[in-house]
């Protein structure tokens, strides 16, 4: 016996969702620009090294452009995000020390992976982004 | 009660394409996973297919089941993907007969669960994304392949997961009046609904079914997919709540009822696609696996875990987790649950005196009394990451607007924005596993009655110790310390 399948909604669920791949898609490539996070260096120095959880933690970073020379004037923060999402991220406000170098002042609050992020904007608007890993970070004792 | 009546709700699950209106949400979910997961910052608190996958999906699919049934399985995109490829390539084999039952789905279900805790998937953006496109092309795969809802049945990892869950949800579909099926000749829920090209067709239509040109019966609403027969249908194993039996039924004859959960696993009646649960020996593992399991991935995440691991790997003499988790895996999904239920069976049938069942056959019936345990423990860590982060997608939805347009369109990312303390989940999660501990100690109990009616004291007396050291396990995980390790534990 011969069964053929009713017209249904399938060919307008297919259409929409090839409709939504291809906005998802300019979306995308809407977002693909040269970063200008790439074009500035950060150094990091952190204190204690290693970072420990539960106590305080110190974040120095210093940017510089692909001349070496120091980024002033950032309106930069700083969060502390574990490697598993929805744990509750530690949030700072990154001080201007000047010649480039900012300061903020944490608190790791578990044990584990974690990764710092520097986000905000430098002069001329741009947005950065900067990130370090510390894994492994201990309760102390 | 029936679901199907109430207003709103009962007119919108009555709707033809209600199902496709659910599983149209979440393609497009899933495609922002796929997008934002390989195109997107691959920090995972910072990335929609981590935070997606891990807080909110995870957490809803559990609380769902709880509180309807296995919406998650009604709502699929995969099978809208596998519809659309069965428009161009109509299966025509059907599953071998050696390679039917949960073996397979249970082997799936662990080796996704493994691979979870070995590469830290919780952590990796890009790799989720492959992974929900590898599920997408598995399933179409296998679905354009072999007729039915193959891979739902027997394969698909997440629907084990969900079909065991599911047997403790409120609702179930069944019939209203089994007087009414005993009059039906065509048992549409499970064939599907045809219209025969009658006098009323159109001329040229009728010359074509003459010549055999075309068919002389159109399908207009499938049937039950999984082979569950409404009238002998029982309980919510291997339904996916796809409603095609409620709008293949001429009679309405169908209800989405409410009953009380986990009532079902004491049912001995002959099941319908399944036969009798006493006799199912893969589906009795797929209850421990699923119980077992959610202690091994509770443990995973806790400061002990790591400490075990690493003990483990001096023990062995290993630089590499995978043989670490192997041991760890095996211990706890093998056996533990071996040893603990072979010793309960075997007292049983020396406490119970004159007990008509093996030690195997014991196993087998009790192991079902673990889900309500199990649920508990699985509703406790899911339903903990849910309740920590559920605020998580705001700021990250946010964030993958000014990643993708360069502009706040949505405002700057509240990073804040997060979820409870933990410190306050905590009494919940607590209180659900000891309410899933009370509905295994409840099953066990009920067990025994119907099994060993002359002692069922003495014969559920080991199997309420097995519950009693799972119960006070998992409240001592759930006390220790979390740690989130994301980079490979040996470095």
């Amino acid at each position: 016996m011969h069964v053929r399948v009713a017209p249904r909604a399938h060919s307008r669920v297919l259409r929409a969702a090839l409709i939504l791949t291809c906005a998802a898609s300019a979306a995308w490539m809407a977002g693909c620009r040269s970063d200008p996070s790439d074009q500035i260096t950060a150094e990091w120095m952190l204190d204690p090294s290693p970072p420990v959880a539960g106590g305080a933690l110190v974040a120095r970073v210093a940017l510089r452009d692909n001349a070496q020379r120091p980024v002033v004037g950032g309106k930069l923060h700083l969060e502390g995000q574990m490697s598993h999402p929805g744990m509750t991220p530690v949030l700072s406000d990154l001080i201007e020390r000047g010649n480039g170098n900012y300061e903020a002042h944490l608190k790791l609050t578990m044990a584990g992976d974690w990764v710092l992020v520097l986000t905000g904007e430098i002069p001329g608007g741009a947005r950065i982004t900067k990130q370090i890993e510390l894994p492994g970070v201990r309760t102390a004792g | 009660m029936d679901v199907l009546r109430l207003p709103l709700l009962g007119s919108f699950l009555r709707w033809r394409h209600s199902r496709q209106a659910l599983q149209l949400v979440l393609l497009i979910v899933a495609s922002a996973v796929v997008v934002h997961g390989l195109f997107g910052p691959q920090l995972a608190p910072r990335n929609l297919a981590t935070v997606l996958t891990s807080i909110h999906w995870r957490g809803l699919l559990i609380v769902s089941v709880l509180a309807a049934g296995n919406l998650f399985c009604t709502g699929c995109p995969m099978i809208l993907v596998r519809d659309a490829g069965r428009r161009l390539y109509h299966p025509a084999l059907r599953w071998p007969r050696r390679l039917r039952g949960k073996w397979l789905g249970i082997a799936l279900m662990v080796l996704v669960l493994f691979a979870y805790e070995l590469f830290d998937l919780w952590s990796l953006p890009r790799a989720t994304a492959w992974l929900v496109i590898g599920y997408f092309g598995l399933a179409l795969v296998v679905d354009v392949v072999f007729s039915g809802a193959t891979f739902c049945k027997h394969l698909c990892p997440i629907g084990q997961f969900n079909f065991t869950a599911s047997t403790m949800a409120p609702t179930e579909l069944r019939v209203v009046d089994v007087a009414t099926c005993r009059s039906c000749r065509t048992a549409d829920c499970i064939k599907g609904r045809f219209v025969d090209r009658g006098p009323e067709s159109r001329p040229g239509d009728r010359r074509l079914v003459e010549r055999g040109l075309q068919p002389a019966r159109t399908l207009v609403q499938r049937g039950c997919e999984l082979g569950l027969f409404l009238p002998v249908k029982v309980g919510n194993i291997d339904c996916t709540m796809c409603l095609d039996c409620v709008h293949a039924c001429p009679r309405d004859n169908i209800a989405l009822a409410t009953r009380v959960p986990g009532a079902e696993l004491l049912e001995t009646r002959r099941r319908s696609g399944i036969g009798r649960l006493a006799q199912r020996t893969d589906i009795a593992a797929l209850a421990l696996v699923f119980t077992f399991a959610s202690l091994v991935s509770a443990f995973a995440m806790t400061t002990p875990g790591y400490a075990v691991e690493q003990h483990l790997a001096e023990m062995i003499g290993v630089h590499s987790e995978a043989p670490v988790l192997l041991v760890l895996f095996a211990f706890g999904l093998l056996v533990a649950p071996l040893v603990l239920l072979g010793s309960a069976g075997l007292i049983t049938r020396g406490l119970a005196g004159g007990v008509p069942f093996t030690a195997r056959e014991l196993i087998v019936r009790y192991a079902f009394a673990m889900i309500p345990f199990g649920f508990g423990v699985w509703l406790a860590h899911y339903g903990f990451h849910l309740l920590t982060g559920i605020l998580t997608v705001v700021p990250v939805l946010q964030s993958a607007v000014i990643d993708a347009f360069g502009h706040a369109m949505l405002g700057e990312p509240a990073w804040r924005w997060v979820g409870m303390q933990p410190g306050s989940v905590f009494p919940i999660q607590l209180g659900l596993v000891v309410l899933g501990a009370a509905g295994s100690f409840g099953l066990v109990h009920a067990t025994s009655l119907r099994d060993h009616p002359s002692a069922p004291a003495r014969a559920s007396m080991p199997w309420l110790a097995i519950v009693a050291i799972l119960t006070t396990t998992a409240l001592w995980i759930l006390a220790q310390p979390m740690e989130m390790r994301a980079v490979g534990f040996f470095g």
